[in-house]
């Protein structure tokens, strides 16, 4: 006897709003998911092409809090391709300052959420308040604990000094003891594996199918971090840079776990490297840009895989068109692939594993 | 202590995420004192009497919404956390959203911040809480209810509530036009300018204080946002430009900033420049001064 | 796989033709614009990505004037291949029944411009709620707001300007 289970759209162990439909059989074993999206489509691509490239700056930031330095990081490259500029270098090495330490809160908060939902009270404390001390970072230097309102047209809106350069450092070695201690404590705990080793499993064929970016393919065994397929940045700039990928055969909740602490501990060696070699010169260009007709596909690596922007203009102060697409778009897909046939009880841990980020992806 | 807890029950209606992720970190980092209070998060919405609900209202999320609060037992309270929650903020006027939700539930208080700190809405689950108590004996909510949590201190970078320093503002409406939510309006007026800025639709993102030409608008670390529902329209910063006379021929003027004459004279002493004429008459000064 | 493999695997598959251009960021990362002038042969495009395991990343559209753009991005091992065409029936060649990654970009672009992806294996609406139409990214103001004649910005800064305390 199949019986049908809901789950949603507001739920305390849904971080965002989505409503599951599902089937499961006696044993609570899922036999049909049928997933209804749309709850965070807020029309964004109407609204940005309403706004100015000044106001976008701030727009795309709020597609979504956990991602938020990597919207307007992407978008910027974009307008300034089609404007032919090129940014200072200590603005490129600032951006990635950024955007690593983004990388590090966003994979701590995706942890701990992890452990909360796999009730590992004390596992998730521990990470909770080990990316309060990049939270604390984010609100001294960037005056904000998500949004960090870094990047501008031709570089960005920030500068650091020798005190801030030694806060990130304190931070950073701080953060990266923690962290791997945190490995070992998930890597020890029997009932933390027993709940997530060989649960929503992504076998590597189905990964390549569905196109699945970011640690939920690094779980899979599939390395394709933008970072080092297409570099960027000061990743282009610097090769040395960019990040040893730890890779899990795998493909389970656990793995993409420990794909995330691998994220984490070379993001922290990513920032620390950059802020110890800033390069002198100036944050951004005193003379603004004027964005010409044309267009450009530019894509940069969130904390949850390839982030892609295309951007069409006319010459006007506005966007033409401007699409993006999210690492939660297509790792959406290989949730069924993850839920079927797994326990109904494990639904929200194994969606919690994709570290979804929904408001990223229905705009 | 006998009392039951508070139940709360939270509803995201299409956030950003950003006030969920700190509602998370909220409840359970000890710091942020909700592990003082009496509350406990519940799975049902038809057991709680205080919801916490962010976001703008997508039009999806808005038949949910009311099936949600038609299984509500009064007494309840209602806390809006983010400026979306309060005003829609930067997601308004987009097909996709029929915001903000105090058109379809009565809201108590209000959390604006983009997102908030936790300290804020720790401070607006207090709040919610407190009338949430008058509510069950019966009274009506008060006007203002004083800050409840203390100690709480934020870096002095903290992007807080924004202000104006009407002396340096020349009206150039800059701060308008990059402003990505609509929270700034400059209304001409007979003997100059109003300039508003409304915290409540005000994303805190800092871009019109970056882009400022004379460092009029900055950002103050009070992070001092959570307001009752009464407050919702005249939690504004306003600031009054007047147009000066001019000396010479008598007419209303605006007189330049320091700032911008700073950029514009460089290699000239700004103490030798008459201010106190109109661009007018300085134009014919110059003239004189050259030719005649 | 360099951009010129790509082309030599769809050269004379093409009966109509194409334009190829190549671009190059800073960084020196190559992506590859192909226009094809007939859009049925997207489906020779969307195989030949298939065989060098490749993935659809996203689609675009857009509208212009009275037909539509559709831009597809592929990615094969790090390189952008982006595919251009146009359909003035609202209509395109779904993809998807060979490229399963394309699933949802397809799904989007018919709810938001009311272009059909005919051969599709889903019908389902993905985002975009039941009780707006299908195409609003087809206009340039949405319509519901647009019947209203004032925007919501305007009603509440009306409320706000009444609280104004000089």
């Amino acid at each position: 006897m199949s019986k049908q289970i809901t789950i949603g759209p507001f739920h305390p162990e849904l971080e965002e709003s989505v409503y599951f439909k599902l089937e499961a059989d006696e044993n609570r074993v899922v036999t049909k998911v049928n997933v209804i999206n749309g709850f965070i489509h807020r029309g964004m691509e109407s609204l940005v092409t309403k706004k100015n490239f000044m106001q976008n700056l701030i727009l795309t930031e709020r597609v979504c809090s956990l991602c938020s330095n990597n919207h307007p990081f992407t978008y910027v490259l974009a307008a300034e391709k089609i404007a032919g500029v090129q940014i200072p270098l200590r603005a490129e090495a600032l951006r990635v300052v950024a955007d690593e330490v983004k990388r590090t809160a966003s994979d701590l908060f995706n942890l701990s959420m992890l452990t909360h939902l796999a009730h590992e009270h004390d596992l998730m404390k521990d990470t909770l308040n080990t990316r309060e001390l990049m939270q604390d970072l984010k609100e001294s230097i960037w005056g904000n604990r998500m949004d960090m309102s870094v990047n501008q047209l031709t570089g960005v809106k920030y500068d650091l000094n020798d005190e801030t350069v030694k806060t990130i450092l304190d931070t950073a070695t701080k953060v990266e003891e923690r962290v791997l201690k945190l490995r070992e404590d998930y890597n020890n705990s029997t009932s933390f594996k027993d709940k997530t080793v060989g649960v929503g499993v992504l076998p590597h064929k189905d990964a390549l199918e569905i196109g699945v970016t970011g640690p939920v393919a690094r779980g899979s065994g599939i390395n394709n971090d933008v970072r080092v397929k297409a570099p960027y940045s000061l990743y282009a700039i610097r090769p040395e840079l960019q990040p040893k990928v730890t890779l899990f055969e795998e493909g389970d909740v656990f793995a993409r776990a420990m794909a995330r602490f691998g994220d984490i501990l070379e993001a922290l060696r990513i920032l620390k490297d950059v802020v110890s070699n800033l390069p002198d010169g100036k944050t951004y260009l005193e003379k603004r840009p004027h964005i010409p007709a044309g267009e450009a596909v530019v894509r940069t690596e969130a904390p949850r895989g390839e982030l892609i922007y295309y951007l069409k203009t006319d010459g006007s102060q506005k966007p033409v068109r401007m699409r993006w697409k999210v690492p939660t778009f297509t790792n959406w897909e290989a949730l069924k692939v993850m839920i079927l046939g797994d326990k109904v009880d494990n639904v929200t841990m194994i969606l919690n594993s994709i570290d979804p980020c929904i408001s990223c992806t229905e705009r | 202590m006998s009392t039951p807890p508070v139940k709360l029950f939270r509803i995201n209606t299409g956030s950003c995420n950003g006030c969920d992720v700190e509602f998370v970190a909220t409840a359970f980092v000890d710091k942020f004192q909700i592990s003082s209070m009496n509350v406990e998060l519940v799975e049902n919405v038809e057991e709680s009497n205080l919801l916490v609900i962010t976001g703008p209202l997508t039009s999806k999320s808005e038949s949910f919404l009311k099936k949600y609060i038609s299984k509500l037992k009064k007494p309840y309270a209602v806390v809006g956390v983010g400026t979306c929650s309060i005003s829609c903020g930067i997601f308004r006027d987009s097909y996709s959203i029929n915001g903000p939700i105090d058109k379809f539930i009565d809201v108590n208080v209000n959390v604006a911040g983009c997102p908030p700190r936790p300290e804020s809405i720790a401070e607006g689950i207090a709040k919610g809480i407190k009338v949430l108590e008058l509510k069950s004996e019966g009274e009506e909510t008060p006007q203002k209810i004083e800050q409840i949590l203390i100690g709480f201190e934020a870096p002095k970078k903290f992007r807080g509530r924004m202000s104006l320093n009407e002396t340096i503002c020349t009206a150039c409406r800059t701060c308008e036009t990059v402003c990505p939510s609509t929270a700034i309006k400059i209304t001409k007026t007979q003997n100059g300018f109003i300039h508003n800025i409304w915290h409540n639709s005000c994303c805190y993102c800092g871009n019109c204080a970056f882009f400022c030409p004379t460092g009029a608008i900055y950002s103050t670390n009070n992070f001092d946002t959570v307001k009752l529902q009464n407050e919702k329209f005249s939690d504004l910063n306003t600031g009054i430009i007047n147009l000066s006379t001019c000396s010479s021929c008598g007419e209303s003027y605006m007189p330049p900033s320091s700032g911008l004459l700073g950029k514009a004279y460089i290699h000239n002493n700004l103490k030798k420049l008459n201010k106190s004429i109109c661009s007018k008459c300085r134009k014919e000064e110059n003239f004189k001064r050259m030719y005649a | 796989m360099s951009i010129e493999e790509f082309n030599n695997a769809i050269k004379n598959k093409i009966p109509s033709g194409y334009e190829l251009k190549e671009d190059q960021d800073s960084y020196g990362n190559s992506q590859a614009w192909i226009t094809i002038r007939e859009k049925k042969y997207a489906l020779v495009v969307a195989n030949a990505i298939k065989a060098f395991k490749g993935r659809c990343v996203v689609a675009t559209a857009y509208k212009e004037q009275n037909s539509h753009v559709v831009i597809y991005h592929f990615d094969i091992d790090g390189v952008i291949i982006n595919l251009q065409l146009k359909t003035n029936d609202s209509t395109i060649y779904s993809i998807t029944p060979i490229l399963k990654s394309a699933d949802w970009a397809e799904r989007e672009i018919r709810e938001m411009y009311s272009v059909e992806p005919v051969g599709h294996p889903s019908n389902d609406r993905l985002f975009l709620d039941y009780g707006l139409a299908k195409g609003v990214l087809n206009e340039y103001i949405s319509l519901s707001k647009m019947q209203m004649g004032v925007s919501d910005t305007d009603i509440l800064w009306s409320k706000v300007k009444k609280e104004v305390k000089l």
